[in-house]
């Protein structure tokens, strides 16, 4: 029996504005609209806009949510944040993921302290359930509940050097809701009983909770709103970012954009595989010298004892040629070494004399025509260096790729917001 | 919807006779909104030969590679090489500045090829 696909509260302005629309998940969802190749290219140099409803939100809370956390997420709340390793404090947030007790991957996810006792997990589509019941299951004899909000939210991802722009003209107090907001923080709720709902709003007063992360590598933020308001929050958006060039984005965009900023798609580059080896060691509570964890934590025995694991490493080719993810093979001096886990086409990047440049790239050399390269995640049996040249081949092709410890280069994500008025 | 001077194929590429013994070869209208943004382009050799069916180039889009089949047997007299440079010509012109090789016919015409109508009943066969 067909299974009934959900629908995002966007989903007819996605229909009526031509979007071609996949099975995602559980989810219908727009892959793209005019352009794919369009929709990338606007974040990178303007701005565009995701409906990301589909991914799944979890309101944890009581007097042991911290403890259940810091048991169950592989990064250490007590040093998390920034260079120096800070504390999750309130208003801030992290990225790690859950790991069973072999140390295999049941999710990566976004962990917000919004208060004391109170903590926000954005989990994938379709994870609200299996995570809920993942730390439920986890949480016996604690203080804790775990609620799955998925279908009380609505959420908008904007991305892009212009969001922050955009977002001035929609926001009661822009200037307050700016300030001291670093990459991975986050401001405001989106419940109006919540105390923090004050902190931002929209001009008509509705409240909502925007956090300063994304997944495309570049600036812009993650709006959560209630879900009766997605549809205006979304349509007030495109108006005001008409100006700037804004682009409804679809999933495909997403992915090529997050693969060029080094971000893994959860079941497609993490899984059910011993979560050690991969491009995201911020992801694990390292002590200095990546030998040891700096606390203990569901998974980290098996991690700590895990020796043959598979390598996850990134690569990137030498034009925009991609194979078939699915069913291509890695080989390396003629032996078969592993497989392919993502293989996209970074739509923004070119290479130059064995570099990779980007269109935003300030050093870019003049005349440089860049047309997009292959980038991409594989995972094989041993440890390549940066450099070494692979062979990836499906059915129909044989692409020579290079590993690489970073793809596209000059990513916005991290800059000083105030550099983008 | 679709050009009657052409003829198609079920795997929607269209053939579009110019009347001198040659004819225009590319993919349609629909084929290029299910493929995406055509980004990279494959065509043969000037000169090469094929038979019914035989695969002459490739097309790969953001979404996939697609193998395209000649839909009738021919030589390459031309390809067009402004693809290389622009392949979102496929995109935004199918027909015209979007076309891929013209070939000179060589034995009857696939009497299998699909004419307008036909391949627009295809095309929505396929959709449901």
């Amino acid at each position: 029996m067909a299974s009934i696909k959900k629908q995002t509260p966007l989903f007819d302005w996605h229909k009526a504005h031509g979007a071609n629309v996949v099975e995602f998940g559980d989810y219908l969802m727009p892959i793209w609209y005019a352009s794919a190749r369009a929709e990338h290219l606007a974040v990178v140099s303007q701005a565009g806009l995701f409906d990301t409803s589909h991914m799944a939100t979890l309101r944890v809370f009581g007097k042991d949510a911290f403890e259940l956390l810091q048991w169950c997420f592989t990064r250490n709340l007590n040093a998390c944040v920034g260079k120096d390793n800070a504390p999750l404090t309130d208003g801030k947030c992290v990225y790690g993921a859950f790991l069973d007790e072999q140390g295999r991957a049941i999710d990566d996810c976004i962990v917000y302290k919004l208060m004391d006792g109170e903590f926000m997990i954005e989990v994938n589509a379709s994870m609200g359930g299996p995570a809920a019941k993942h730390l439920t299951e986890q949480a016996k004899g604690k203080d804790v509940k775990i609620v799955d909000l998925t279908d009380q939210v609505g959420k908008i991802d904007i991305q892009g050097p212009a969001s922050i722009k955009i977002m001035a003209k929609l926001l009661k107090n822009p200037e307050a809701v700016f300030d001291k907001l670093p990459y991975f923080s986050a401001k405001g709720h989106f419940d109006p009983e919540s105390t923090l709902a004050a902190q931002v709003q929209l001009l008509d007063g509705t409240p909502i909770l925007l956090s300063r992360s994304g997944y495309t590598g570049e600036v812009g933020f993650e709006l959560f709103v209630g879900r009766a308001h997605t549809v205006k929050l979304w349509e007030l958006i495109m108006a005001a970012g008409q100006e700037f060039g804004l682009t409804a984005c679809g999933l495909a965009a997403r992915d090529s954009l997050r693969t060029g900023a080094v971000l893994p798609l959860s079941h497609q580059d993490i899984g059910p595989w011993t979560f050690i080896h991969h491009p995201w060691p911020f992801a694990l509570p390292f002590a200095p010298g990546g030998e040891s964890f700096t606390k203990a934590f569901l998974g980290s025995a098996a991690l700590e004892q895990a020796s043959d694991a598979p390598w996850t490493l990134t690569f990137v080719g030498n034009d925009l040629r991609k194979v078939d993810a699915h069913e291509a093979k890695v080989f390396h001096d003629g032996k078969e070494i592993g497989i392919v886990l993502t293989c996209a086409t970074d739509m923004a990047i070119g290479r130059h004399e064995g570099r990779i440049y980007s269109l935003t790239s300030p050093d870019k050399p003049e005349g440089l025509s860049i047309k997009g390269l292959c980038c991409g995640y594989i995972k094989v049996g041993t440890k390549l260096v940066p450099g070494t040249t692979v062979e990836l081949r499906d059915g129909k092709r044989a692409l020579p790729v290079v590993i690489e410890t970073d793809v596209r280069p000059d990513r916005s994500a991290r800059k000083a917001l105030k550099t983008f008025f | 919807m679709f050009p009657a001077e052409c003829k198609y194929t079920k795997n929607h590429e269209f053939l579009k006779p110019l009347g001198d013994g040659t004819a225009v070869v590319g993919i349609t209208s629909y084929a290029q909104e299910a493929l995406g943004d055509v980004v990279f382009v494959q065509l043969p050799e000037v000169g090469t030969s094929f038979a019914t069916g035989d695969e002459f180039g490739t097309v790969e889009s953001v979404k996939t590679v697609s193998e395209c089949y000649l839909p009738t047997g021919g030589e390459v007299v031309e390809v067009n090489a402004d693809l290389e440079a622009h392949p979102e010509f496929m995109n935004e012109d199918a027909y015209g500045k979007g076309w891929m090789v013209k070939i000179k016919l060589v034995g009857d015409l696939n009497s299998e090829l699909l004419d307008a109508a036909a391949y627009e009943a295809h095309v929505a066969s396929e959709a449901h």
